[in-house]
Parts: structure tokens; C-alpha cells; sequence
């Protein structure tokens, strides 16, 4: 039973960050259809920024979080700038394909100015544990589950209540419907690569906080990707909820399997859910009237 | 006052779609603009909208004027805060939203203050949207979406609204309350509409104005009444074969009697 508690305990904490990766990857897909595969690497860069400002500049670990999420979301922006903005109107293939390619190319930056070796480590969450019974509870997972639930309760509010969430639940149905209402999809659409940059960053951050910063951390950006198709590819909270999933499973399956067989579980657990819910759980249904 | 003067299209460089295009719509007024499918109507209504520049069409000559300066080739939604607002053809609500957030973004561009007032407006035209305000829109009837998209371009406050095929696909009922609806928001808010028929008879009884295209190009134009009095109005679009009679199929003649308009 405590082995268990573990696990879940650490399932959960690295769900959460899956989940907050998702979220990224969930609003991008949202306003423009485009599935962003360089999500895990946009992650990486934007853990290498914040590890600059903590551990090369010497900096308090509050600043250099100030420093880096305004960072971020304009690394975001950038990104949909340079790569995706020439492409409107284009094939969805193209826009999906130079994500591809801007994985390697985000990758081949990194380390540049990096290098290949993983850097110095740096500690962001005070040592610190809980104890339940039996089961001990880090600080630092406690600390990313708080974070992914606040990151999450935050986004429902803001689609469901303000304007420009709303703007961009429209720019997720149609775009020329929406502009001709006079809303600038470009606006939207720069917004939403800059949470997605946010989001990833902070994903970044906790793993690096945890399994130390490295070129491998692009990979669990890529356990986003079954994560958003669980909960359902339009939707925030279900992004935040299949991370969870993938995190859990991935944990108990490693536990008690062997860790080879953690990330191959998530994928099989992924098709058996496209099986039956082919959105997801909390995907948008296409509408279709007779 | 909204003027177009030999505007013409093209789509993707090559595909000539209007071939000088000249019409006008004074402050004020109902205009409709008739046509068989392909004449350009539709295009006519986004190379003034900017729509067109979302789908590789282009101006290429002439002029669009919107009070003095030019619009043509700009971004639509720059054109939409002008206060030119399109309904698109085909009901297009945003369908995973509810009836009244997309109404709220219909007023996106409108000080958020005055939104309460504005709901309050689009409700007391179209009373059936009240109840109806928490639904899924996607889920909606035709006729009920029909009143959704032209209430979401209302919110708007739109100094001209463009209104594409309104009617199409509803019963005759429903066509009649909503060219009434039409004609009020017109008398009440000061707003032109341009509107863009199939329904020729619907359409000539509520505009001031009307044009036909045909090919591209405007061939006839005149005031409503009297082109609902001409003869090949009648027959071509009202479905009206001598004075006012109503067409006998027994009598028919075997060939069929085309129209060259120009």
C-alpha cells in the first residue's frame, strides 16, 4: 500500500505537468486546427530561459519566474510569426509539417547555445514532505498539482467569462465567421501561442526542477500529445484531466511493470480510448443536424 | 453613402468574377440585388466586406467608397469596425456556442457597456431567440439560426448590413417575418442593408432600389416598383408570364425563351 501511495502520489505529479504541456497544445489546436508537435521542444527552450536566469545569472528564483513567463509567451509569438503566420490559408499539412521541422530546429538552438550536456542542477521547491498515513507527499509534487489545478480553474473562467475567451472559443469555429464580425483572428491567435509558450515553460520548469535540466526533457512534451487526445483536443480542463490520466497510468504501469513499460501503457490506454470516444472525454462533438 | 464603381474581381489572379460592378447605397436605404446562381452576388458583397481577401479573390480594378474613402482590399475586420457588417449565406452560427455568446460576440467590436441594452434589442426583434438563449446554436433550427446570424450582425450597430440570401431554405412564413423584421431594423436604427436574393418577390417588396446582375456585371437597375413591373422581372424572376397571370404549364412552349440582358 505505501509503494502505491508513491506511485500515485508521483503519477499525479507528473500528470499534472502533462497536463499543463497539453493545455498549450489543446489551445493552439483550438483556434487554429493546427497540432503543434514542437510543443515538447518549446518546453525545452523555455526551460533552458528559465534556467539562464536561476542558475547562469544567479538571480532569486521569484524574479527569474518574472522574468521568464513574459519571455516565453513572447518566445509564443515569435514562433507563430516566423514559422506559422506566412502559411494562413495554406494546406493544414504544411502548417502541422512546419511544426515538425521546428522541433528540430527549436532542439538545434538549444544546443547551440547550451550544449548537448545536461546542465547544473537547480532546486525550485523547498525540500519539504507531507506525510498521509503511509504515504509521503513531496512539496514538489504538491506544488505542480496545485499550479496545474489553479492553471486550470483559471483558463475555464477566462473561456467562459471574458471576451477575449470567448473570442477565441469563436476563432475555434470558423474563422472567416468571426472576422466578419470585425474580430482579428491574427490577435487571437498571437494570444494563444503565447499561453501555449507560457504553459509549456511552466511545464518545463517543474520537470527540470525534478529530473534536472536536459535535452530529454522534449520528450515528455510529447506525453502532452496522448494526454490532449484523452481529454478531448478542444478542451482545457479535459487536457488537464488526461494528463493526470497519462501520468497516473504511466507511474502505476512503471511500478509494478517495470519502467520500460510506462510510456507504451499510456499509447495503448490512448487507442483503447479513441475506440470508444473518438473526441475524447471532454471534446467538442461535431455538430451534425438531419 | 456606400459606392461601388467598376469593381472588378478576380479570384486566385485568373477567374474573372465581376466585370465592373458600379452600384450605391445611400444612408438609409433597403437595396436588393437580384441575380440567377453565378451572377456575382455573392462576391459582390465580399470584395465590399474584405471577405474575398480570405479567399484568394482580389479587386483588381475600380473602386469600393465608404463615406469618402476607400475600402477595397482591406482586412475584413477592419471593415467591420467601419461599421459594414456581411451575414454570411448560410446560416453560419457558431455552433458549439450558445444562442446568446454569439450574440456577445456579435457586439465584440461595440463598447462592452451598452451590451446589456443591445441583447435587450436583438430579443425584442427576435423574441423567439430570448428563450432560447442558453441553447446549443449548432443545435438550432434553420429558421431560428437565420435570426441568430442577422441578430449577432445587429449587435454590431452596423451603419450598413449585408445580407446574403436571408431566405433561403426557410418556409414562406418564416421569409415574410423576417423581411418584416428587416424593414423595422432599417426604419428604427437608421442601418442600409444591402440585400442578396433568390427571392425576387420577397426581396422587391421590402428594397427601395434594386439591381440584377447577370454574368458579372449589372444589367438592369431601378426602383423596386418598377422592376417588379417589368416584364422580364416578371418573367424571369417572378415566375409571372403575361400581365400578372400565372404560368400555365399546358401551354407552354417547347423551347424556352432566353434573355440576352445585354
Amino acid at each position: 500500500m505505501e509503494f502505491f501511495g508513491k506511485i500515485v502520489a508521483a503519477g499525479l505529479m507528473n500528470g499534472a505537468i502533462y497536463g499543463l504541456v497539453a493545455v498549450g497544445f489543446v489551445l493552439i489546436y483550438k483556434s487554429s486546427s493546427v497540432l503543434n508537435f514542437s510543443q515538447g521542444y518549446m518546453l525545452l527552450l523555455g526551460a533552458y530561459i528559465f534556467w539562464s536566469f536561476r542558475a547562469a545569472l544567479r538571480l532569486d528564483l521569484l524574479l527569474s519566474l518574472l522574468l521568464t513567463l513574459p519571455t516565453a509567451f513572447l518566445m509564443g509569438i515569435m514562433i507563430e510569426r516566423l514559422t506559422l503566420r506566412p502559411l494562413i490559408g495554406q494546406s493544414l499539412l504544411s502548417m502541422i509539417s512546419v511544426t515538425i521541422f521546428l522541433s528540430l530546429v527549436l532542439e538545434g538552438v538549444v544546443s547551440l547555445f547550451w550544449g548537448t550536456y545536461p546542465l547544473q542542477q537547480v532546486t525550485i521547491f523547498p525540500k519539504g514532505s507531507l506525510k498521509f498515513g503511509k504515504t509521503i507527499l513531496t512539496a514538489e509534487s504538491l506544488f505542480a498539482f496545485g499550479l496545474a489545478l489553479v492553471v486550470m480553474m483559471a483558463l475555464i473562467l477566462f473561456f467562459r467569462y471574458t471576451r477575449l475567451g470567448l473570442a477565441m472559443r469563436g476563432v475555434a469555429e470558423g474563422h472567416q465567421i468571426v472576422q466578419s464580425m470585425g474580430i482579428s483572428v491574427k490577435r487571437i491567435l498571437t494570444v494563444c501561442w503565447g499561453i501555449a509558450g507560457v504553459a509549456a515553460t511552466l511545464g518545463g520548469i517543474l520537470l527540470g526542477g525534478t529530473l534536472g535540466f536536459q535535452l530529454g526533457l522534449s520528450h515528455i512534451g510529447l506525453l502532452a500529445i496522448p494526454a490532449a487526445f484523452i481529454g478531448g483536443l478542444e478542451s482545457p480542463e479535459g487536457a488537464i484531466l488526461g494528463g493526470l490520466m497519462i501520468g497516473l497510468i504511466e507511474s502505476i504501469v512503471s511500478g509494478y511493470l517495470g519502467k520500460a513499460a510506462g510510456v507504451p501503457a499510456t499509447y495503448i490506454v490512448l487507442i483503447v480510448v479513441m475506440l470508444f470516444k473518438p473526441y475524447g472525454f471532454f471534446g467538442l462533438e461535431r455538430i451534425e443536424r438531419v | 453613402m456606400l459606392k461601388l464603381n467598376n469593381v472588378e474581381v478576380k479570384y486566385v489572379g485568373v477567374i474573372l468574377v465581376l466585370r465592373g460592378v458600379s452600384l450605391e447605397i445611400r444612408d438609409g436605404t433597403i437595396i436588393a440585388l437580384l441575380g440567377s446562381n453565378g451572377a456575382g452576388k455573392t462576391t459582390t458583397l465580399k470584395a465590399i466586406s474584405g471577405l474575398l481577401r480570405t479567399e484568394l479573390g482580389e479587386v483588381t480594378a475600380g473602386t469600393i467608397e465608404y463615406d469618402g474613402s476607400r475600402i477595397d482590399n482591406q482586412n475584413p475586420e477592419e471593415v467591420a469596425k467601419r461599421g459594414i457588417i456581411q451575414v454570411m449565406e448560410g446560416r453560419k452560427v457558431l455552433g458549439h456556442l450558445t444562442a446568446e455568446e454569439n450574440l456577445v460576440l456579435g457586439g465584440y467590436i461595440v463598447k462592452k457597456a451598452s451590451l446589456k441594452k443591445d441583447l435587450d434589442m436583438v430579443y425584442d426583434y427576435f423574441p423567439r431567440l430570448k428563450n432560447l438563449r442558453n441553447a446549443t446554436s449548432g443545435y438550432l433550427s434553420g429558421g431560428e439560426q437565420q435570426m441568430l446570424v442577422m441578430g449577432r450582425a445587429m449587435m454590431a450597430h452596423p451603419k450598413i448590413m449585408l445580407l446574403d440570401e436571408p431566405s433561403l431554405g426557410l418556409a414562406p412564413l418564416l421569409v415574410d417575418e423576417i423581411y418584416e423584421i428587416v424593414a423595422r431594423f432599417n426604419a428604427e436604427e437608421k442601418t442600409s442593408v444591402l440585400i442578396v436574393e433568390q427571392n425576387a418577390r420577397a426581396a422587391l417588396s421590402v428594397s427601395e432600389y434594386s439591381y440584377v446582375m447577370e454574368n458579372g456585371r449589372v444589367v438592369l437597375d431601378g426602383p423596386s416598383s418598377k422592376l417588379a413591373d417589368n416584364e422580364d422581372i416578371k418573367e424571369f424572376y417572378l415566375g409571372l408570364s403575361k400581365l400578372g397571370e400565372k404560368k400555365s404549364f399546358r401551354e407552354v412552349k417547347h423551347y424556352k425563351r432566353r434573355k440576352r440582358w445585354l
